[in-house]
């Protein structure tokens, strides 16, 4: 136990790039502690290291001992590179630090390199978890926040307790952080929850607690996206808020449809080539036509309705002055040629695509 | 359907163009059914229900399937198409409303804040089948469906009334 604690360690001080030694050190001690905990008799209470896992402790502690990561489940192919990550959490340091806690480490990674092999978001949620805990090491919750978790953690829940006052008043900091971070841990099957000091550690009240975290974060992104809610506290005002600005934005469709209604009849909507063309392309009116026709057909509705174009195109100019006379005749054409006789002739037309095309 | 490659993995074939693009031809449509300079207010009515539905229905077709609300909004439109032809929308109802009916039985977490999230349910579209988490984020991408849509109209309104 001791030769493998110390291959452990002697792995992580090799391996840590910031954080220095003192991670490392510490890292020791994480290890020493859980090595305790798990000698200690499994049967003393409920939340016991082992019990809290699941597992028996013998398979605790040969997972412990697996040299890449602290994994809960006996992986397939772990990856050192992680696993190096995982123990640069001085987080983690901080809450061993804390007496009579059970920490469960679940295989974090913080490798900022490699993106790629995440799947699983399932530590990212729980390296989210951290990251709310953490917030008195703003070096590294900005380097942590591109997780990737190891590859090889798997479905199970995962709970993780810590000291409170600490935490709390630093999850305010980076919220857009964690809250980046835990969009993309909402897809994952299972819930990383932290219990806090005094509260109840049974499984019901921690799966509620992780839900009303989700939701909490989910409220704090709606504030941002409707104006004026910030300064708002309470959910049901902020819901109140949120209905009443969906319920505008519904009416604002209604009118701006009733008024699109009511002026319509005599304006000539062809001009969409040049807004496709908006995307991206900053050529002027001259050159959409050669631009415009590729983006703007292959578009599953508009192929539908060409015959109609080319008659409204027809119809329209005959009724419309500002298009000028002269395009009458461009319009028994393809509604490709029409296009760039479209451009070519009128000028005038020409101003008002760029005009609608720049406002949109 | 056919994208063209520039299209798909373009950056600026952006939320709002897809639904300009699609919206513009779906007024263009409507523009070309309808004789023009008709200014009975039945007329114009129906051009106006016509347009909000092809302004709903190229945001809900602009998102494709990727929300939880624009699917239910394209199913409640398909199932009013096929409504003409057959009675099949009554079906999809009926599933919303036994799902609602299980949801209200098991709320328990918020009691107070029922009252709003019925409200928000009856907001978002396919909102009843969806639990609050769900709901809260669906309402986002929502919201920033229905501002994108709100922005595009008044610039083309703006237009209109410009170039009269």
């Amino acid at each position: 136990m001791e030769s493998n604690a110390g291959a452990t360690e002697t792995r992580s001080n090799v391996t840590v790039s910031d954080g220095g030694e003192v991670a490392a050190f510490e890292s020791l001690q994480f290890t020493d502690e859980i090595h305790r905990l798990i000698s200690a008799p499994a049967t003393d209470n409920a939340s016991s290291f082992t019990a809290l896992l699941e597992l028996p402790a013998t398979q605790v502690v040969e997972l412990l001992h697996s040299p890449e990561s602290v994994k809960l489940i006996v992986a397939s192919a772990p990856n050192v590179e992680d696993f190096k990550g995982s123990f640069h959490f001085p987080s983690n340091t901080g809450l061993i630090k804390k007496d009579a806690r059970f920490s469960v480490f679940s295989g974090e990674g913080n490798n900022k390199n490699d993106k790629s092999n995440s799947p699983e978001m399932t530590s990212k949620n729980s390296s989210a978890n951290l990251e709310k805990a953490v917030k008195s090491e703003p070096a590294e919750t900005a380097s942590s926040l591109p997780l990737v978790s190891d590859p090889t953690v798997e479905n199970r829940n995962i709970k993780r307790k810590d000291r409170e006052k600490k935490v709390k008043g630093s999850t305010k900091k980076s919220k857009p952080a964690t809250n980046e971070s835990l969009e993309d841990a909402e897809k994952l099957p299972y819930v990383h929850v932290r219990a806090r000091r005094g509260q109840a550690t049974d499984s019901h009240s921690l799966a509620e607690r992780a839900r009303r975290e989700k939701i909490n974060a989910r409220m704090k992104l709606l504030q941002e996206l409707v104006p004026g809610c910030n300064k708002i506290s309470g959910t049901a005002l902020v819901l109140d808020e949120i209905i009443n600005h969906v319920q505008s934005l519904q009416r604002q469709v209604e009118f701006l449809s009733m008024s699109l209604a009511a002026v319509n009849p005599r304006i000539d909507f062809n001009l969409d080539s040049s807004f496709t063309s908006e995307s991206g392309s900053t050529m002027d009116g001259g050159n959409f036509p050669s631009l415009v026709t590729p983006l703007m057909w292959p578009d599953v509705q508009v192929n539908g309705y060409r015959q109609q174009f080319q008659h409204q195109w027809h119809f329209d100019t005959l009724k419309q002055p500002i298009w000028g006379r002269e395009e009458v005749c461009n319009n028994y054409v393809t509604p490709e040629n029409s296009l760039l006789s479209y451009d070519s002739s009128a000028n005038s037309a020409t101003l008002h695509a760029n005009q609608l095309k720049m406002e949109l | 359907m056919m994208n063209t490659p520039q299209q798909v993995k373009n950056p600026s074939s952006s939320l709002k163009s897809r639904f300009i693009t699609r919206f513009l031809g779906a007024l263009t449509k409507i523009n070309a059914e309808d004789p023009i300079s008709s200014p009975s207010p039945t007329r114009i009515f129906q051009r106006y229900r016509r347009i909000k539905v092809a302004s709903n229905k190229s945001m809900a077709y602009s998102v494709r399937s990727r929300r939880i609300w624009s699917r239910a909004m394209l199913s409640r439109f398909r199932s009013r198409r096929s409504a003409f032809s057959g009675r099949r929308s009554s079906v999809k109802t009926t599933n919303c409303t036994t799902i609602n009916v299980t949801i209200n039985e098991n709320k328990t977490a918020k009691g107070g804040l029922d009252m709003q999230t019925d409200e928000l349910r009856e907001l978002v579209p396919g909102g009843e089948a969806m639990d609050v988490c769900n709901l809260l984020d669906e309402t986002a991408h929502y919201i920033k469906c229905l501002t994108t849509q709100v922005q595009v109209m008044r610039k083309i309104v703006d237009f209109c009334h410009l170039s009269k």
